[in-house]
């Protein structure tokens, strides 16, 4: 037992794009093709210490389907809508009286940043099976897309469905005894901070690349700015800042590179 | 009734988002990708920059700076390479330590 908690404690978050490809020290390229299994079992590991910090957030939801007028088809939104905050909002929106279509609208824009991630990650699933893309896309959300982004291209697919799939298992479980008993976690406001922590975690590796780091920024700036807009119109804004700022910086740094070479 | 058609409509647009892009993968241009990656990682900041201001505490005055400087404790450690559970439980035990000695 005392070696898997050890081995937990011991994940680190993978490293931005642009230099995860290469070896830190040397700037060698990796083996070209990983195996499989161990860039599943890797995912995976990376993602297991994630779930405990996901823990308080999964009991959070799991105390908000308790309360739903309808335990039964919130919960059954676990795997229907599989995200906490777009779960979270729409439970939120239901129980203030709003009809189902104000609710449904409330989720799709915290949820809509998903077609993002999907969008970002469609190179590495090119030219693989209609069965894979479906698995991939079923089990994507925030965690495994932010660690698999960090991964050497090599291998990513592997490393985001081990990461994916621990997650695919484990909020599921988080949500049931948040059902059972998460009622006490609202009492620990601390609980509230730990899942954007783990989130902004994972972001802070990614941030040695420049348009990365400058999307970042402005997307926060953004985000501070937008503060009492609803989350989904916010997020959208922030979104937008932040990929149009992280493309400027790509072109002006292409250009400069360019500029000093002629 | 309307718990569950929330639930089936908020859940086929989700899947919709996460399946459209990734079904139609080979026709998608690579400059978009690279935006859209940009963008997912600002929407990541800007969910933790949101959760920070809109925190609540009730036990003590200022919540949202303690939780700022609790997640940048955590932000640092991992910065430094810091273990992800780790870090996050460093950001976590400031807040608390802070809490404990902030006089309400």
């Amino acid at each position: 037992m005392s070696r898997y908690v050890a081995a937990a404690l011991a994940v680190r978050v993978p490293a931005g794009s642009s230099s995860a490809g290469r070896h830190p020290g040397t700037g060698a390229l990796p083996d070209p093709v990983p195996a499989r299994g161990s860039e599943l079992r890797a995912g995976a590991a990376a993602m297991a210490p994630m779930l405990i910090a996901y823990a308080p957030f999964g009991l959070l939801v799991g105390a908000a389907v308790a309360a739903s007028a309808n335990p039964v088809a919130a919960y059954l939104a676990t795997w229907t809508i599989y995200g906490g905050a777009a779960h979270l909002a729409t439970l939120d929106v239901l129980g203030h009286g709003s009809g189902w279509a104000a609710a449904a609208v409330v989720g799709l824009l915290v949820n809509v940043r998903l077609s993002a991630y999907a969008t970002a990650m469609a190179p590495d699933w090119r030219g693989t099976s209609v069965a894979r893309r479906l698995v991939a896309g079923v089990m994507l959300t925030d965690a495994p897309w932010a660690l698999a982004r960090g991964h050497a291209p090599a291998g990513r697919r592997e490393y985001y469905l081990g990461a994916g799939g621990v997650l695919f298992v484990g909020w599921p479980a988080l949500v049931t005894l948040g059902v059972l008993a998460g009622q006490w976690v609202s009492a620990l406001p601390v609980a509230g901070l730990l899942s954007a922590m783990t989130l902004g975690a994972i972001v802070v590796p990614q941030l040695r690349e420049r348009p990365t780091a400058v999307a970042v920024c402005v997307a926060a700036v953004t985000a501070v700015l937008t503060a009492g807009v609803a989350a989904g119109p916010a997020l959208l804004v922030a979104g937008a800042t932040g990929g149009a700022a992280g493309a400027l910086t790509a072109r002006a740094g292409r250009a400069r590179r360019s500029g000093g070479a002629s | 009734m309307t718990v569950l058609l929330a639930v089936l409509v908020v859940g086929a647009g989700s899947l919709a988002f996460r399946l459209g892009p990734l079904l139609g993968a080979d026709r998608l241009p690579v400059a978009v990708t690279r935006v859209a990656g940009w963008a997912g990682v600002s929407m990541l900041a800007a969910v933790t920059v949101r959760t920070v201001l809109h925190h609540q505490d009730p036990s003590v005055p200022a919540a949202p700076l303690l939780g700022a400087a609790a997640v940048a404790v955590c932000l640092l450690l991992t910065a430094r390479g810091v273990s992800l559970l780790l870090a996050v439980a460093g950001g976590g035990a400031t807040y608390l330590a802070a809490t404990a000695l902030v006089p309400f």
